[in-house]
């Protein structure tokens, strides 16, 4: 199933919508005194409903007034009304729903992504439980990015979805990941992260890879034109496809430990505020307490 | 002899006990059989007791690179003075 429900930013937002935003801006006086104006929930539904307009543009046209709806406030402390503009005009595509991705997706939503893809056939089963946060058992069958889509309207009704209930593959990955400012990784296979990086490539996108086994987790951003994942596992033709967490198992707080960290390094990327992790492996390794960078080279 | 510096990281670390070594080589081959020698066994052993089964020398289960970069991109096979091994096991959990 092909689900677009792609919002449209129109470029420009009429002069009552502008007038509208303002009147019902309140003011929020910060601990340090300093006052901020803002606009809460059920303003900008109001103006979306009233005006046909999708609440992400308006609060996208609140921020260009200096008026903070009151989800994103303590996002403008780090990465100011323009970063968080820039993120809910952005796109960003999130590859398998379980441990890693259902995670990431949810962090996305909360930061105010404007636009999430969910790609995941998979459906929830009770070896999820431990790790998959947004694996319920009341939800125990239910399509993954189905469940995932949901849980991102529940947290922010701003935010639009697309889900394909599909196994991305070389065939259909750039028609899937297509439109994307960012792509996340939540794959548990490496043949799959090989066709994302390739599509990535090939699509211009950055690609933010991630994967986990027992305590330990491993990540870095790739550029299209950075050498990418065959500095770390060579040539895609001689791969096995599972590595060892198949056998020892994947704890649940690792998911989250790496999903957090992708997430960071998304918003990098979109805001253009700090250093995305490119041509280094960053090693977290909760047993022993160590993060470990390893240079690569091409 | 060139003096390799090994490094191990993540589950290979904690199986080991060990972080970093060094062994004199000239040649990939030659570096790789020490590693083996002195490590392969040990972390066998310890797989083992976690119940993980691996088959063959240390090179032919984990992942390993080259001052960065992985061993199965390489054509040569000469190392020379403060070059790197860096060796962790394949991860691919998501």
């Amino acid at each position: 199933m092909d689900n677009r429900d792609i919002s449209r930013e129109s470029g420009t937002v009429g002069k009552d919508i502008i007038r509208n935003i303002a009147e019902s801006a309140e003011t929020y006086t910060n601990p340090d005194g300093k006052k901020y104006p803002v606009i809460n929930l059920k303003a900008v539904t109001s103006i979306s409903q009233a005006q046909r307009i999708a609440a992400r543009d308006v609060e996208i046209a609140a921020l260009k007034q200096g008026i903070t709806p009151w989800h994103y406030l303590r996002n403008i402390g780090t990465i100011g009304m323009d970063g968080q503009i820039k993120l809910l005009r952005s796109t960003v595509a999130v590859v398998g729903a379980g441990g890693l991705g259902g995670t990431i997706t949810e962090l996305l939503a909360r930061q105010g992504i404007g636009h999430i893809i969910i790609i995941d056939n998979d459906r929830f089963a009770e070896q999820n439980l431990n790790r998959q946060l947004l694996s319920t058992e009341k939800n125990l069958g239910d399509y993954k990015a189905t469940v995932a889509a949901k849980r991102v309207k529940d947290i922010n009704s701003a935010v639009t979805v697309t889900t394909f209930l599909k196994k991305l593959t070389e065939k259909n990955a750039h028609r899937l990941l297509n439109g994307a400012n960012v792509v996340a990784d939540g794959l548990d296979n490496l043949p799959s992260r090989f066709a994302v990086e390739k599509a990535c490539r090939d699509l211009g996108i950055p690609y933010v890879y991630g994967t986990i086994a027992g305590f330990i987790g491993q990540l870095m951003t790739i550029f299209p034109g950075d050498t990418g994942l065959s500095c770390i596992y060579g040539r895609s033709d001689s791969l096995p496809e599972k590595g060892i967490e198949v056998k020892i198992g994947n704890p649940s707080a690792t998911p989250a430990m790496i999903a957090a960290w992708q997430v960071q390094e998304i918003v990098k990327i979109i805001t253009g505020i700090g250093k995305p992790l490119r041509n280094h492996l960053l090693i977290l390794d909760a047993m022993e307490g160590t993060a470990d960078k390893i240079k690569l080279s091409g | 002899m060139a003096s390799i510096a090994v490094k191990f990281y993540s589950l290979w670390r904690q199986y080991l006990g060990v972080d970093n070594a060094t062994v004199q080589a000239d040649g990939l081959d030659e570096a790789l059989d020490q590693v083996e020698e002195r490590f392969g066994p040990h972390l066998r052993e310890q797989l083992r007791g976690e119940g993980v089964q691996v088959d063959g020398k240390i090179q032919d289960y984990s992942l390993i690179l080259l001052n960065g970069t992985s061993l199965r991109n390489l054509k040569q096979t000469s190392l020379k003075e403060g070059d790197v091994l860096q060796i962790f096991p394949p991860a691919t959990g998501g």
